[in-house]
């Protein structure tokens, strides 16, 4: 398992150091932002002092390297608009985001398995299609459009639900969280299915029924359990994606968050919030596909076996 | 019967539990924080109390600083709400009036002497004299902080600024300054004990309302100033939250769950909760004179005709503008009565474009059509519409699509280099009130948005900035019909009008310069559900 873990370590934290690297230089090829900090009238000597006093003089090779060493001290600059410490905003957004995630891939994976192994119980039952359409049109309508919908008529038409805002009781969750989740639910359902179709035609499954085993306990049992890894994976797959979501949600919604700061921070070059907020969401991604991977591992010894040396 | 099927060792049992233990206690842990951060009731906004008036903008005001109040998103909030200028500018009919100043006169040709209004107190419990006015104008103008104020309003000049008595002051300017007392109008006063090193984050000022929190990301919260000098607003408290999506700013007002919404979308607004109002912006096309074919005025001059502009008002912006013929919209001085909108003549601007192709213009260059996202509603659509019209009559034209600091590039000097051709969709407004604002910006030769201009309309703009009362606005007026005939930088589109969303429970009139200055001392409870 050791073994396991570091090779998954390695692999990886390569594509962390290049988004890392790539932002922060991608970031300056878009411009300096003199122009939008300072006013019309700025003589030469404030621009060249802004720049000075934020680095922005230094070539792209200098700034990284400071960057680089100033962070590897936890020092991640201040930022341009608000004067803050980045690392301060990009920790106080992120539990919000956090929190979305978490609930919405909860409720997806348990959604998911509940659904996707009804339809899979009975192929081609009415069950089955239903769950079959209701999940591709899920997994292809647009957030932003389910979001602006979703307020107009739970929150507008049928007062049942607040349009936007991150404070109230737990009604406020209710259409953030439906917007994020619509998407992984209707793929988790696909893919539970899938997996359910297949391992209740394995061999073993046969067996057991025609030994007339329960056949709950065969499908939710035996069956579930064998057809859980490919759903751990792709569940993986789509929390990195929720970064993107969350962009959405939390712009449409007003919420603090990491992808709403990610934005405004791209809009407004401040540059050192971007970083900070690129760096912790990488880092976290990389931590969630090691935590993927190591319960991929523990469910499945094969897993294990199967990383190349 | 036992059944043969192996349940797998209780190890491989074990780790499953696990997996399923990690998840459920993430949820318990997610849905105790989420209890921590639902402890106030009443939402972002605040509660339907009738006693906290609450409004949505459309973005964070990303500074409170005042002397950063001519950034809309900072003004809108902190102007004659937080802070306070010496005079005020009546946005309906440009008159000025008192505000901490009492009184003011021209005592010589560049010096203007104030009298500070006594009495008055700073939030803070200090006194406000003509010491702290005349530090608040060094401040904003005269200091390296380079406040926005200092550049949209007072260029390059510098103020010299003497205390007579603790209420008097003197301002002497470099040269004759005839609309001095309106610039000032954009400097708010703040106490002398305020930062020259840094800009503050949380102001404090003289006027009826103070600060009383900033959540970041969330809200920013204003209490009732007990010891305002004038009279009392009707609301003791204001909240601000914001929402980036006109559509969910429409449908909080349609909800009940705020009071006022800023710059609503005519394509998601409810017609019964929204008050549509003159904003002074206009928008037009600035056409790159220095670069083929737009170097050529017949081309530029083409163009102006092929834009269908009543077509475009009424099917892409809700019919909530009005077509322009010039960069100043009525109201402000200098505007030009007599001049009309250029007629939509596609056969006579495809002549001119034939014209000047037979002269060697190139006139098939490809021209790029650069516009910034959320600039207005329709935005897209309208640069798709310009690029139609532009190429009937015989032009290239792409369009480019950019966020702010991108288009910021195309629009102020230095100019981008090697870009070709470039047609810039701008929104221009003037909220001073005084069509100098707009010359020496767009254009004069080398203003920092002008891309050409000849030493003849340079010249009229100076002569006629020197002027004051109606000479002024004549010679204005004439500098803009004249920029109109021989140097046709500009194809104007409209002067537009906001759309503000107002509920049935309040009462406020928007004015020309609300969407800058939203001044709440103006917004009082309704009657019998009227606005």
């Amino acid at each position: 398992m050791t073994s396991f873990l570091r090779k998954r370590i390695i692999s990886s934290a390569i594509p962390l150091v290049f988004v890392v690297l790539g932002v922060f230089c991608l970031a300056r090829l878009t411009g300096s932002p003199v122009d939008l900090y300072l006013p019309l009238s700025a003589t030469p000597q404030q621009r060249a002092e802004f720049s000075a006093a934020h680095g922005f003089d230094d070539s792209i090779p200098v700034q990284l390297w400071d960057y680089l060493t100033n962070a590897a001290q936890l020092d991640f600059g201040t930022s341009l608009r608000t004067g803050e410490s980045a690392g301060s905003m990009v920790l106080k957004a992120f539990p919000v985001t956090l929190q979305l995630a978490g609930m919405t891939m909860l409720l997806a994976i348990l959604g998911a398995l509940l659904v996707g192994s009804l339809a899979a119980y009975r192929p081609n039952s009415l069950i089955d299609r239903i769950a079959g359409l209701l999940s591709m049109t899920a997994a292809s309508i647009p957030d932003f459009w389910f979001a602006i919908v979703g307020v107009l008529v739970f929150g507008v038409g049928l007062d049942w639900l607040p349009t936007s805002g991150t404070l109230g009781g737990p009604e406020i969750w209710v259409l953030p969280i439906a917007t994020l989740l619509i998407r992984p639910f209707g793929v988790l359902v696909q893919v539970v299915r899938g997996s359910m179709v297949g391992a209740l035609s394995a061999p073993y499954v046969k067996v057991a029924r025609s030994k007339g085993a329960d056949p709950k306990r065969v499908v939710f049992g035996h069956a579930l359990r064998n057809s859980i890894t490919p759903v751990l994976t792709v569940a993986g797959d789509l929390t990195v994606g929720l970064v993107n979501g969350a962009v959405v949600v939390e712009t449409i919604f007003g919420w603090p968050g990491i992808g709403k700061l990610m934005i405004d921070s791209i809009l407004q070059r401040d540059f050192a919030v971007l970083q900070a907020a690129v760096l912790l969401t990488a880092v976290t991604i990389f931590a969630l596909n090691i935590l993927v991977d190591v319960c991929h591992a523990l469910i499945d010894p094969r897993v294990r076996q199967a990383v190349p040396a | 019967m036992k059944s043969s099927v192996p349940s797998g060792p209780r190890r491989e049992r074990g780790r499953a539990h696990t997996v399923l233990a990690l998840l459920t206690t993430g949820t318990l842990l997610l849905t105790s924080a989420c209890a921590v951060a639902n402890s106030d009731a009443a939402g972002d906004a605040g509660s339907a109390d009738g006693r906290t008036l609450r409004l949505v903008l459309t973005q964070e005001p990303p500074t409170l600083e005042p002397c950063e109040s001519s950034l809309t998103a900072t003004g809108v909030v902190v102007r004659s709400n937080i802070t306070e200028p010496l005079v005020e500018r009546d946005p309906t009919s440009g008159k000025l009036d008192p505000l901490l100043a009492t009184g003011w006169r021209q005592t010589k040709p560049t010096t203007w002497t104030f009298d500070i209004r006594p009495g008055v107190k700073f939030q803070n419990g200090q006194p406000f004299t003509a010491k702290d006015a005349a530090f608040s104008i060094d401040r904003a103008v005269n200091s390296d902080l380079a406040c926005n104020v200092d550049g949209y309003v007072f260029g390059d000049e510098k103020l010299e600024v003497h205390t007579v008595s603790p209420t008097r002051l003197t301002v002497t300017t470099e040269k004759t300054d005839p609309i001095l007392p309106l610039r000032l109008s954009f400097v708010e006063i703040v106490p002398r004990t305020t930062s020259t090193k840094a800009k503050v984050r949380i102001p404090i000022g003289t006027g009826p309302y103070a600060v009383k929190s900033w959540q970041t990301g969330v809200s920013i919260s204003l209490a009732r100033n007990e010891d305002y000098w004038g009279k009392a607003p009707a609301y003791p408290r204001a909240r601000y939250v914001w929402r980036s999506d006109a559509s969910v700013r429409a449908a909080m007002i349609d909800k009940g769950e705020a009071d006022i919404a800023t710059a609503l979308d005519h394509t998601s607004a409810d017609k019964g909760n929204t008050v549509a109002y003159p904003n002074n912006e206009t928008t037009a096309l600035r056409l790159d004179g220095r670069e083929a074919p737009l170097d050529d005025i017949r081309v530029r001059k083409a163009i102006g005709m092929a834009v269908d502009r009543k077509g475009i008002i009424d099917a892409l912006l809700g019919g909530l503008a009005k077509p322009a013929a010039q960069l100043v919209p009525p109201g402000v001085v200098g505007h030009n009565d007599d001049l009309a909108p250029v007629p939509y003549k596609v056969a006579a601007a495809r002549a001119l474009v034939k014209q000047a192709a037979a002269d060697g213009v190139p006139v098939h260059r490809q021209i790029t059509l650069v516009a910034r996202n959320g600039m207005f509603a329709g935005i897209s659509e309208v640069a798709e519409a310009l690029q139609y019209e532009m190429a009937r009559v015989g032009l290239n034209v792409r369009i480019r699509m950019a966020d702010t600091a991108t288009h910021l590039q195309y629009q102020l000097r230095p100019l981008p280099r090697d870009v070709g051709p470039v047609a810039l969709l701008i929104m221009h407004g003037n909220q001073a009130g005084d069509a100098a604002f707009t010359t020496s910006q767009y254009l004069v030769s080398d203003g920092p948005q002008s891309t050409f201009g000849t030493k003849e309309l340079d010249r009229r703009i100076a002569a006629a900035d020197a002027l004051s009362g109606k000479a002024r606005a004549k010679a204005f007026a004439e500098v803009l019909g004249y920029q109109n005939e021989t140097v046709a930088q500009y194809a104007y589109l409209a002067h537009m009008r906001g759309l503000l969303g107002l509920s049935p429970k309040v009462r406020y009139r928007p004015d020309s310069a609300t969407g800058d200055e939203m001044r709440l001392a103006e917004v009082s409870p309704a009657k019998a559900g009227r606005h």
